[in-house]
């Protein structure tokens, strides 16, 4: 069984950092794992958890969210669940990444980005919490 | 930033609005979630049969209580249910003997208007103990557990005793065992959550440790935490200003606890409402905003 580490935290920009941290700690020991997946991982789970303490908590006292990390042998599975307002995914513009700078509108990239370093994003809505479920496909070396 | 996804805001009910359990219903599906309000619906017989599963028979048995009658050593009933046809509510209590006035335990559970579960109440007194009269004042009008008045007497006295906030007797422990049954309970159910508002910091702090998240409040109870660190503002208004506000107060649940019961949180610009806590079933949130905390 592929062991699943947890942390929860307030939905608060300041719990980005501790996410991040957890991230590199428990991606350390595995060798398949470098330095630009981290990065992929850790940019997906800030924009995903930014979208939440923006606006899944949007005009509540913030509550929690839950981040859980599961590495196996060929993918990193992440899950991130808050309790607030329901993600709608299909109701995100997509952003025009051919646009100039001056032309871009502010803001619309999270999904984009997630969609772009992640191999494969799913989202649910249940009674126990929105979760966005993340999925990377690693290479784990074979020491040839 | 460079996120912004939309979100929806009318959630979605998680049990659909269905009439009486039906025999077929439950060979059709396993998982459909049933309400408070269906099994209340069932016949006496199996409503109580069903409900049975909501005391750890561990906790009846500790009081010579019969966990399948229900009755004590004289056949005397001893614990409650109160169940009504359509009501949307349970409530089950249990006492130690016929004379006590005070439950040692007392369990609410209600749909909410998605048709989750809220966890309304929860109690577990050592009627052993002395009791402490925070829940009334002197002429006998109620507390609300010290939310709408103050008994301050009996809470100067109940604090003395290292009760908490909204106790009126020192817990009988097993709370553990309580939540765990109840997440066995509510899986059998179909249920994959249920909901909770605590009355107290002391008691968000249980939830805490019994595996629940916030819906509301976590970044609250995390102010609360740095507030009370040495010099921080919370800690600072630990000045002796009332019997509810002593220094050594700031390093424990309980000290805290009756320090914002008395109104700390003005000094934040806060308040001690609208806490809302969900515990995932079979699941440990591992939530901790007060890190090895003294109780």
């Amino acid at each position: 069984m592929t062991p699943t580490h947890r942390i929860t935290r307030a939905a608060q920009l300041e719990s980005l950092d501790d996410f991040r941290r957890f991230l590199k700690e428990h991606c350390a020991p595995h060798a398949g794992i470098t330095a630009e997946i981290l990065y992929d991982l850790q940019l997906a789970v800030d924009e995903a958890c930014t979208n939440i303490i923006t606006h899944g908590y949007a005009g509540m006292d913030p509550g929690s969210i839950i981040l859980d990390l599961e590495i196996d042998a060929s993918k990193i599975g992440i899950s991130i669940t808050d309790f607030g307002h329901a993600f709608e995914p299909k109701s995100a513009p997509t952003p025009d990444v051919d646009a100039s700078i001056e032309e871009r509108e502010f803001g619309g990239f999270g999904l984009f980005f997630i969609q772009q370093t992640m191999d494969e994003m799913n989202y649910r809505t249940t009674e126990d919490g929105n979760t966005m479920l993340l999925t990377k496909h690693i290479i784990i070396p074979t020491g040839d | 930033m460079l996120n912004y996804f939309r979100v929806k805001r009318q959630p979605e009910k998680v049990v659909p609005d269905l009439g009486a359990i039906s025999v077929s219903m439950l060979e059709s599906d396993a998982h459909l979630p049933f309400t408070i309000r269906q099994l209340n619906n069932l016949p006496e017989a199996v409503k109580r049969r069903v409900y049975r599963g909501l005391i750890p028979p561990n906790l009846l048995t500790r009081f010579g209580i019969d966990p399948i009658q229900w009755t004590g050593a004289n056949k005397e009933p001893l614990v409650f249910l109160k169940a009504e046809v359509n009501s949307e509510k349970v409530l089950i209590t249990a006492q130690s003997s016929p004379d006590m006035n005070d439950e040692f335990f007392a369990l609410e559970l209600a749909d909410n208007s998605l048709n989750g579960v809220e966890l309304n109440l929860v109690v577990l007194n050592d009627p052993t103990t002395p009791r402490y009269s925070i829940d009334t004042i002197e002429d006998g009008q109620p507390t609300l557990f010290g939310t709408l008045k103050r008994n301050i007497k009996a809470e100067e006295q109940a604090m003395h005793a290292g009760l908490a906030p909204g106790q009126v007797r020192a817990g009988l422990g097993g709370s553990r065992m309580v939540f765990e049954q109840l997440d066995t309970f509510l899986s059998m159910l179909g249920h994959r959550a249920y909901f909770l508002e605590p009355l107290t910091y002391a008691s968000a702090w249980v939830f805490e440790r019994r595996g629940f998240a916030y819906v509301r409040g976590h970044k609250l109870m995390d102010d609360i935490q740095r507030g009370f660190q040495a010099g921080g503002v919370l800690y600072q208004s630990l000045d002796d200003g009332s019997a509810f506000r002593k220094l050594d107060q700031a390093s424990t649940v309980r000290g805290r606890a009756w320090a914002i019961h008395d109104g700390i949180l003005d000094t934040l610009d806060l308040r001690w409402d609208k806490i809302r806590m969900v515990k995932q079933i079979g699941r440990h949130a591992g939530v901790e905003t007060f890190p090895q905390a003294v109780y």
